[in-house]
Parts: structure tokens; C-alpha cells; sequence
């Protein structure tokens, strides 16, 4: 769909959403280059309501039915998610309206508000330097571990956000997790993977017991949250938040994963001031043996995510050359795991 | 005819030199990089798959071979020297299924030789994988 034909029927969408609003147009409308799993709009809408000049910055999120992860989560979900954290103390942007005709714009879609700041990338050079000094600062890398406290001390049953699913006790949330991911592996008709079929094997064996259950972002790090002013204004990429093990988002934090060499954490918090303020302010201990095994889980996770982003690509589904790349760095992730198993 | 390397190794240097500078929108330009970077993954792919497709093949029969050899894996493992990596990964679910049968030092002996052998299927993967340009 040519944009201008696109910025027209989003136009027409808001105005029919705001019934106040007289001369609604649309303005700043960029597509932003960054993530696979939706189309994301970002735009100012104008308009005049009572006499009074109005404008407003949106975020629209659409389902162009070949994203990444579309069948682990759902736009719909996402904005149920952000509704019930509307009313908390978790930052997170303010969610509009969820449409899930997809004759309006070729599939469904969401439209929140545009949060101020900006999720800064932490793999570009300037995205490391951004992050370095802002951890020399101080403000951001604490403002990192509250917005995390924030989410592992909700009260998720009280939110509402029970509708996620609630594992069992004992080791339900880690073999759920497993199942997830097999399920996006299976649906991606790849070649067989025997290092990948022996880290899900150890994983279904040694999967620890939550001690607890929390609300969990599931992919909590640098470039998934925006900053404003070297602080975080909201925690983004709704799409895989579980009822789980709060240890689930602490392995992710603690991971080599997310800082390709920095020493700090995510690239902004150094490891002793994370624990620290992490347990002082949730008044959890961190359990660092299932933060192992979790950043295992990670790594296959990081396997199936490539093996499914390939797998678009080798089917047609998609003809985005970033997704083929991924292919090569199916085995580079699975010699992590491999290591991290003592192989 | 050209040599499919030298032929890729033009493309590449085409679409960094040519292809890519011309582009002033930053989505297709991103793609003709992308391209780049692939193709060289490519290359290197062509360069060894004939290399690698026998050792791996015998890497996965010899592991089958060296199964069959204990006694409690035998009726599993049996030495099959067209084992490919789908049989592979039947194994090694089977090898986890039957665990606390086979008990923990016959499962580790097992368990060990599979790691092994996927340490070396690995290694060849990564030859491709680790070389990005």
C-alpha cells in the first residue's frame, strides 16, 4: 500500500476514533526502519476540537502478516497488556485503539501514543557511546533497574493480567516457555538442527522450579525501552510478557547477550549495582543457577527466533535480505549455548 | 564461465562500490549492503560444502557406530552408516527419553560422544558463520 494512500486511511481512522476533531491531519509520518515483527508508524495528528488547535504523536503498530513472533503474540494482546498497565506503576506507553479488521489497512493493527525520547539502538557505535556515558551519569542505569522493579513488583492478579496464563507451581513456567519455542521451531520447516534438538533436551530436563511468579517483560533490555532525559519513559516490544519467573528477565539483564563485549550490563549498568539495587528494591534474592539455566533458554530462544526469521525468508513469505542473513547466525548462537553446556 | 566465487565476489564488490552508494533511500540502500554481506556468506557456503558434506556425514555415522558399541544404547543406536542429522536428532530425544532407565553413567558415556560429535558438526558450521567480511 503506496504510504500516501495509507497516511489517508489512517487519517480518516482517527477521525472517526475522535469524533471531536474537525480538519484532522496528519503530519511527521515516518516508518521507522528498526524491528521485525510489526510495520511501525510514528506521526503527529493535527486537528481543531471547540476552536482549539489540538496535536497529538501516535505510534501505530501493524500486523503485515509475515512478522516475526506473530503467532507467539498478537497485537491484540499487546494492547490488552497495555491497558492493564495503564492504571500502574509500570512505564509503558498508553494504548488508543486495537482494530483488528484488516480490510482497513491489509491487517491488524494498534495505535498508542508516541512516547518522548527514543530507544536508543545499543549495537550501533554511537548506540555504545550513547549508553557509556549515560552509565557515567548514573541517572539511566538506575532508572533501568527501577522500571525493571516496577514490573516484578506488580500485582499482576490485581492488574488483570491473569488473561496471560498462569503456569503451575514448580517447573510449569520454564517447560511453557520450552513449548513456545518448539512450537515457533516446528513451524519454521528447517533443516535438522542436532545441536539445537540436544540444548532443548537438557533444558526440558534441568528446568528449575519458580520461586516465585511475576509479571515478565521476557526480552528486557537496552533498545526495548525509551529514554527520555537518561531515564526510562516506557518499557516497548509488548510481545512476549508472560506470567513467570521473575528470574526469567534478571538472566536477560545478567546475559552476554545484549552487550556484545561492554562490561556493563546491557550496556548501561554495571553487574554489582544491578544486584544490588535490583534485590533492595524487589526484595528478591537473585537465583544465579537459574539464571543460568534461563540464559541457556535464552540462547534457544535466540536460535528459534533466526531459524523462524530465515525460515520467512527460504519460504517467500518475506523478501527482506535481513531476515536470510539470520541464517548465519543460527550456528554462532548454538556454540554459545553449546559452551555454556561444557561442549 | 566464470567461477561462481570470483562471480560472487563481483557482485559484492559491485553492490559496495556501485550498487549501494547510488541508493539515497536508506531502506533499499540497507538491503544492497545486506546483500553484500550475504553473498560473501554465500561464497564462502560453496567454497565448503563439498569439503564439509562427508565429514559430517561421517562424524554422524561414526557416533552411531561408536552407540551401538554400548551394550543399554544398542537397541537404539544401532550402527546405521546412512545416519543423517534428522536420525541424529531422534537419537538424541530418544537418549533423553530413556535416562533414568539407562542410569546416570551410561547416560553421561552416551551423552558425551553425542556432544562430541556435535562439537565437530558445529566447528564446521562455524567455519562458514564466524568468517563475515
Amino acid at each position: 500500500m503506496a504510504a500516501e494512500n495509507i497516511q489517508n486511511k489512517v487519517a480518516a481512522y482517527l477521525a472517526a476514533r475522535i469524533p471531536s476533531a474537525r480538519d484532522l491531519t496528519l503530519a511527521d509520518w515516518v516508518q521507522t526502519a528498526v524491528g521485525y515483527s510489526h510495520v511501525i508508524y510514528v506521526f503527529d495528528a493535527a486537528w481543531s476540537e471547540n476552536g482549539r488547535p489540538m496535536r497529538r504523536g501516535f505510534c501505530l503498530r501493524l500486523d503485515s502478516g509475515t512478522s516475526l513472533l506473530r503467532d507467539l503474540s498478537s497485537l491484540e494482546e499487546q494492547f490488552r497488556v497495555l491497558k492493564a498497565l495503564e492504571p500502574t506503576p509500570v512505564p509503558a506507553p498508553k494504548a488508543y485503539w486495537f482494530e483488528p479488521d484488516p480490510s482497513l489497512l491489509g491487517g491488524p493493527f494498534l495505535v498508542m501514543e508516541r512516547i518522548a525520547g527514543e530507544a536508543v539502538n545499543p549495537w550501533s557505535r554511537a548506540g555504545k557511546q550513547f549508553y557509556a556515558a549515560a552509565a557515567q551519569r548514573g541517572k539511566l542505569p538506575r532508572s533501568f533497574v527501577e522500571a525493571l522493579a516496577a514490573l516484578h513488583n506488580l500485582d499482576w492478579r490485581a492488574a488483570g493480567l491473569d488473561f496471560l496464563g498462569v503456569p503451575a507451581p514448580g517447573r510449569d513456567f520454564a517447560l511453557r516457555e520450552i513449548a513456545k519455542w518448539e512450537r515457533l521451531i516446528a513451524e519454521s520447516h528447517h533443516q535438522p538442527e542436532p545441536v539445537l534438538t540436544e540444548v532443548i533436551q537438557w533444558l526440558k530436563s534441568n528446568a528449575p522450579q519458580a520461586q516465585r511468579l511475576a509479571f515478565v517483560h521476557a526480552a528486557y533490555r537496552t533498545g526495548n525501552l525509551m529514554i527520555n532525559d537518561d531515564a526510562i519513559s516506557a518499557i516497548i516490544d509488548w510481545e512476549l510478557q508472560v506470567i513467570g519467573d521473575p528470574m526469567y528477565d534478571v538472566a536477560y539483564v545478567l546475559s552476554d547477550l545484549n552487550r556484545e563485549g561492554s562490561p556493563l550490563l546491557s550496556c548501561v549498568v554495571e553487574r554489582d549495582f544491578f544486584i544490588d539495587y535490583y534485590q533492595k528494591l524487589t526484595g528478591l534474592t537473585i537465583d544465579f543457577e537459574a539464571c543460568r539455566y534461563y540464559q541457556i533458554l535464552y540462547m534457544m530462544r535466540t536460535a528459534a527466533f533466526w531459524i523462524s526469521a530465515s525460515g520467512l525468508f527460504a519460504e517467500g513469505r518475506s523478501r527482506d535480505l535481513r531476515l536470510a542473513r539470520t541464517t548465519f547466525s543460527v550456528p554462532v548462537v548454538l556454540d554459545m549455548a553449546a559452551r555454556a553446556l561444557g561442549f | 564461465m566464470i567461477p561462481p566465487r570470483q562471480l560472487l565476489n563481483a557482485i559484492v564488490d559491485s553492490l559496495r562500490t556501485v550498487i549501494g552508494p547510488a541508493i539515497s533511500e536508506p531502506y533499499p540502500k540497507s538491503q544492497a549492503f545486506m546483500a553484500a554481506v550475504i553473498l560473501e556468506f554465500v561464497a564462502r557456503q560453496i567454497d565448503d560444502d563439498r569439503a564439509a558434506a562427508d565429514p559430517a556425514h561421517a562424524t554422524i555415522a561414526a557416533l552411531f557406530a561408536e552407540l551401538a558399541r554400548i551394550p543399554e544404547c544398542r537397541s537404539f543406536a544401532t550402527d546405521h552408516p546412512d545416519a543423517d542429522a534428522a536420525q541424529l536428532c531422534a537419537l538424541i530425544e530418544r537418549l533423553y527419553a530413556a535416562r533414568d532407565a539407562l542410569g546416570p553413567e551410561t547416560f553421561a558415556t552416551a551423552n558425551n560422544a553425542v556432544r562430541a560429535a556435535l562439537r565437530r558438526l558445529l566447528d564446521q558450521d562455524l567455519k562458514v558463520a564466524r568468517s563475515e567480511g
